[in-house]
């Protein structure tokens, strides 16, 4: 006789009080393959866990964002933010598809230089230009975005020193209606700051102003936002020229645009809450098309968003390595991804979903990582089906910044893989090994 | 173990405990063991008749077995033993 399928014997309290804002429970969503390679597949070949990125997503959404600025605005480029994700394999594709390059470090310079990007194509953000990497972007004319007047002045030393022309532009902050309001960075547009800064380096004859940059914050859930910041850039514009008779060449609104991820504390998904790529081309093509800007001198309008055009196209492969019951009764998962590797995490509720058919029944469940670190939680609580040691699951949205600020703790960093357009595997990043480790320490002799 | 006399269970999974005014679901496989554990069925007995009748091989029904009894007596519906008595 055929024996029966078995499942875990559950039983589940029912909890009368607030319903379901989703009302009844939909069908588990399940992820079995990326990019039609199924999960076991690529656990086997590249470990557990594993980051897998695909080249059809990244292609699809730079090329989404592309077409909603494209076809609202007549001079649009993208730079692509490094510290979002500097794989060179990642980097590489966003450049083929047309992408400068934005770095904040000259690390990130370096790296966009060995990419093949030209430096003329490189803008250079962040608070942190040692004088050593201003000489490395004016050598390879780069476009410098200043951050202070403490590196206005040393960029001003290095131009003579070098008797060398920069090319420049100054990152502004303001008010754009949005809370917090970023004013760490740049020069502030309220307080007269930002026209003070203009105003010295049009006085400076080695300074050559191209550009005004602004980046107003990050996760920006309200379009209208980057709107107010493109009409302040602009009436700046439109104020360099009757001053100085001097157009610049570009606006660049910086990144922030949010990705489908959904806000630790939000009440709605991030997918459903997110606004669209064509909702912050509206926004920002309609303030600068509709300013005193004269047609003819429309800027070239720069955009640096990262997160939103990465977060989709990164997973993360791991197994679950054990079952619990915590003392009050709530069932808790281990899995061998610990946050160490999933930075954002932290900011996130990320979706973890099974790679294969599971129980119906699901049960509210903590989600730990294996770090042995009280800190170490993937999820606080999601409704989660049962899952046996063993079993895999795919975290999706991680791509951005999760590879750029994760740490190495307590055991090797994985393998990260990237399916490119034929469906063709290739580890863009080997895992740790020890030599990795050994190679860069000293150990002095007693 | 036994469950307690407030406990009542329906023929349909749903599980009452009168003490607590707690209420509970079971799925299939839940609502048969607890049968069984009301009957007075001893572990081995119950291991015996699932591993006949479920595709399923003893160290994953004990394990789960041991884990529902676990989450039978935290939920208070079978008797608070002695936690010093082990066995």
């Amino acid at each position: 006789m055929e024996k029966l399928k078995y499942e875990k014997p559950v039983i589940s309290k029912i909890t009368a009080g607030v319903p379901n804002k989703f009302g009844l429970p939909t069908k588990q969503k399940i992820i079995t393959d990326i990019d039609g390679i199924a999960v076991p597949e690529l656990i086997e070949n590249y470990g557990s866990p594993a980051f897998v990125f695909s080249e059809k997503t990244i292609r699809k959404t730079y090329n989404d964002a592309k077409r909603a600025f494209e076809t609202r605005y007549p001079k649009v480029q993208f730079a692509w933010s490094y510290k979002t994700n500097y794989l060179n394999a990642v980097c590489s594709i966003f450049h083929d598809e047309g992408s400068w390059a934005e770095v904040v470090s000259g690390f990130e310079f370096e790296k966009a230089l060995l990419n093949g990007v030209s430096g003329s194509n490189i803008l250079f953000n962040g608070p942190d230009k040692s004088e050593k990497d201003l000489e490395m972007a004016i050598d390879n004319n780069a476009c410098i975005h200043i951050d202070h007047f403490d590196e206005l002045y040393l960029l001003i030393e290095t131009t003579r020193k070098l008797n060398k022309k920069a090319r420049v532009a100054i990152r502004v902050n303001m008010d754009t209606g949005i809370y917090p309001m970023w004013d760490r960075f740049g020069f502030n547009y309220e307080n007269g700051e930002a026209w003070n800064a203009i105003n010295r380096i049009m006085l400076a004859q080695d300074l050559d102003l191209i550009g005004l940059h602004t980046h107003i914050g990050t996760y920006i859930m309200t379009a209208s936002a980057y709107g107010v910041a493109a009409v302040k850039l602009s009436n700046l514009m439109v104020a360099i020229s009757r001053k100085f008779n001097h157009w610049i060449k570009y606006i660049d609104m910086g990144g922030g645009f949010a990705s489908k991820n959904t806000l630790k504390g939000a009440y709605m998904p991030g997918s459903e809450t997110c606004p669209s790529f064509d909702e912050y081309a509206e926004a920002i093509s309609n303030s600068i098309i509709s300013s005193e800007i004269p047609h003819e001198h429309l800027p070239v309008l720069f955009l640096e968003t990262g997160r939103a055009l990465i977060d989709d196209a990164g997973y993360l492969l791991t197994s679950v390595l054990a079952n619990k019951r915590s003392t009050t009764g709530r069932r808790t998962i281990v899995i061998d991804a610990g946050v160490n590797m999933l930075f954002t995490t932290f900011w996130y509720n990320l979706g973890v979903f099974p790679s294969k058919e599971v129980s119906s029944h699901a049960e509210e469940t903590t989600i730990y990582g294996p770090l042995c670190m009280n800190i170490d939680v993937i999820r606080e609580a999601i409704n989660f089906p049962q899952v046996n040691v063993g079993d895999q699951l795919v975290i999706e949205r991680v791509g951005a910044y999760n590879v750029t600020q994760w740490m190495q703790f307590i055991t090797y960093r994985p393998n990260i893989v990237l399916i490119d357009l034929d469906g063709k595997t290739h580890i863009i990043r080997k895992s740790d090994t020890m030599e990795t480790f050994n190679n860069s320490e000293l150990n002095p002799k007693r | 173990m036994i469950i307690t006399e407030e406990i009542k269970i329906s023929d349909n999974g749903f599980v009452f405990n009168s003490k607590t005014g707690d209420s509970f679901n079971l799925n299939p496989v839940g609502f048969e063991l607890i049968k069984m554990i009301e009957a007075g069925k001893e572990f081995e007995e119950i291991r015996d008749s699932f591993l006949q009748k479920y595709d399923v091989d003893d160290l994953a029904f004990e394990k789960d077995f041991y884990e529902f009894c676990a989450m039978l007596k935290h939920h208070q519906i079978t008797l608070q033993g002695d936690p010093l008595d082990f066995v």
